[in-house]
């Protein structure tokens, strides 16, 4: 592959190895909670058993709309955003936009309409509470702002996980440029006898074959996290004198003529049938500007089309509800740059192709989660035995390598228990946290790493194959209840959660600490 | 689409475990003798290639990077597999090596 000076091959090795070593275990925390959240819209339906398959957009809910904008102060009536909330509730959000600490936030009153048109629950606040989580989707949303931010407060959170998200893009490309034999040592995966040539071909191997998507996801976790704080803020300061509404209306408003006539919000439904028709899938999310206005536009945003990463969204008149053109992400015209900036999600949460796109991201995340684990292994075998001891970091590595996996179950059971009481907001966190303390007390008092792995190992599997049926104890859908009502992700994932118990338990037979002899070939020989 | 995309991660497994079979430095670590000549490696390299092309060819974004994931996903699977076979020492024993001499 390629061949670098000795020199630069030892400098790389450096930059490779401490950034691994400096942010890798917080860069495990992001890929592993990143890789149970490509799938957090079926964990939510598995969770909070959600059986319901109509979209809240299959249904009629034009009358509603109007109803509701009537009885909305007018002063949120700047724009409305309709969404599926709960078991294909409908979701209203009548809001405007305003600054807050040198912050865009929308402030507005948030309606709930069920499955019989009714309005289920009146809230005011802003859009950290609308889109925040809720008792019935906690367990989804834990996980994703876990990914997103690990629970730092903003923009910290994201400024830390885009920097995390930088050090993976480091450490490929010096992977990449160390590695003399990518190609030659993609099978060669010596399993025993010399702890630092298993670890190497373990850590090698993952990541060889999972190198182009390290860059794909890395790239674009970073775009994501430093888009919104560092991005934005310089573009409108650069450009818009520093007014971020004014930036956010150039780039993703609909430029025309202000005509602040009062008139009546054309026909949803219309446009709801005509978006599905055209887009050949339910919208994902519909926003609507100047509500009430002559001047109103409806976007609905959907799912990519066949052979397409890219989502699709369309544009109505919001008055008349006849349809305008399709819209891209950026500005009024289809550009390279808009079209970029529209991959980069598909990209990252693998959600261009339903379940099987799905299902390849997270065999991707999950080798991604083997090559940090193992790479931070292998830099401890190879000081293995020198002046300093680092036996407090091959410890910690365990605690969180296999402690995390623990975590989550332990959350997910948490919020099994919890959910039924009206109370899982606080305490999926609550026994994710608990979870973490018993896994670092484990990490205190076990009385070598072998142990250590082994009580997480059997602990995690334990509590995944106590998941299925606690989630029917709690009042659940049974398995025969999920498939004839459509929902066979509950099934799927219920059986998902036996097997890996059953593997992770499965992994353990035979006694702690006894190595087998190896039948491989060593370095040395 | 799913199923045409399936078909060809399917197709590109295959040869990536023939490839993997008869990779040498694989056999020789694993003292299976001489694995297969350079001809044929890349013969069943570019088999493996040939579904993707096609999707580049039809222009079809999605079934291309669903391709190059799931090929990814398999290639592993696929050298952990043969590394079982031919080295059965299993993740169980990995903590025992790494915890000597810290404890």
């Amino acid at each position: 592959m390629i061949h670098l000076p000795k020199q630069e091959t030892k400098t790389m090795v450096a930059v490779h190895g401490w950034s691994g070593i400096l942010l890798g275990l917080l860069l495990y925390a992001v890929v592993l909670t990143g890789t149970a959240a490509v799938f957090a819209e079926e964990i939510g339906a598995w969770s909070a058993g959600h059986v319901a398959t109509q979209s809240a957009f299959e249904r009629p809910m034009a009358d509603t709309l109007r109803r509701l904008g009537d009885e909305t102060p007018a002063r949120y009536r700047e724009a409305v955003d309709l969404f599926e909330t709960g078991d294909h509730d409908l979701g209203l959000f009548f809001h405007r936009h305003e600054m807050d600490g040198g912050e865009l936030i929308s402030r507005g009153l948030f309606y709930v309409v069920g499955q019989d048109g009714r309005v289920i629950h009146r809230q005011a606040g802003t859009n950290e509470d609308v889109y925040g989580a809720r008792n019935d989707n906690a367990l989804s949303a834990f996980l994703v702002d876990t990914h997103v931010r690990l629970h730092v407060p903003n923009p910290w959170g994201l400024l830390l996980t885009g920097i995390l998200g930088l050090s993976m893009l480091v450490a490929a490309i010096s992977g990449l440029l160390i590695h003399r034999h990518l190609f030659k040592d993609i099978f060669t995966l010596r399993r025993s006898g010399s702890a630092v040539l298993a670890n190497r071909d373990a850590h090698s191997v993952a990541g060889t074959w999972s190198l182009p998507f390290a860059f794909v996801l890395a790239f674009t976790g970073s775009f994501f996290s430093f888009f919104g704080t560092v991005g934005m803020p310089v573009v409108a300061m650069a450009a818009f004198g520093g007014n971020v509404q004014a930036l956010t209306e150039a780039v993703y408003g609909n430029p025309g003529k202000p005509d602040p006539r009062p008139v009546a919000i054309g026909n949803m439904d219309r446009i709801n049938a005509d978006a599905i028709a055209r887009a050949g899938a339910i919208p994902t999310f519909v926003t609507i500007e100047n509500f009430g206005r002559a001047d109103a536009k409806v976007t609905t945003y959907h799912p990519p089309k066949t052979a397409a990463i890219a989502p699709m969204s369309l544009l109505y008149d919001g008055a008349t509800a006849a349809f305008l053109q399709e819209k891209p992400l950026i500005g009024p015209k289809p550009s390279a740059g808009g079209t970029l900036a529209a991959i980069m999600s598909p990209l990252h949460f693998g959600n261009f192709a339903g379940l099987l796109s799905k299902a390849i991201w997270f065999g991707l995340g999950f080798a991604m989660c083997y090559v940090t684990y193992t790479g931070i292994r292998l830099w401890l075998v190879r000081r293995e035995g020198g002046v300093r001891s680092f036996a407090w970091l091959e410890r910690t590595n365990m605690v969180v390598g296999l402690g995390l996996p623990f975590a989550l179950a332990a959350s997910a059971a948490a919020f099994l228990l919890a959910m039924p009481l009206g109370s899982a907001t606080w305490w999926t966190p609550a026994g994710f946290l608990t979870g973490t303390a018993l896994a670092i007390g484990a990490g205190a008092l076990a009385p070598d790493t072998a142990r250590l792995g082994a009580w997480l190992r059997s602990a995690t599997g334990a509590l995944l194959l106590v998941l299925p049926p606690l989630r029917l104890l709690t009042g659940g859908p049974g398995w025969g209840a999920a498939l004839a009502a459509g929902q066979p992700i509950i099934v799927t994932l219920d059986i998902a959660f036996l097997l890996a118990g059953a593997w992770m338990l499965w992994q353990l037979r035979g006694p702690v600490g006894a190595p087998r002899p190896s039948r491989a070939l060593q370095a040395a020989e | 689409m799913t199923l045409i995309t399936l078909l060809a991660i399917l197709v590109s497994a295959a040869l990536i475990l023939l490839l993997g079979l008869g990779d040498p430095k694989r056999r020789r670590a694993a003292r299976q003798g001489q694995g297969h000549g350079a001809r044929l490696r890349q013969l069943l390299a570019v088999g493996g290639f040939l579904p993707g092309l096609n999707f580049i060819l039809y222009g079809d974004a999605a079934a291309f990077l669903l391709w190059l994931g799931g090929t990814a996903v398999a290639g592993w699977v696929v050298t952990l597999v043969l590394a079982s076979r031919s080295d059965p020492k299993g993740v169980c024993c990995e903590g025992a090596k790494a915890g000597k001499g810290h404890n």
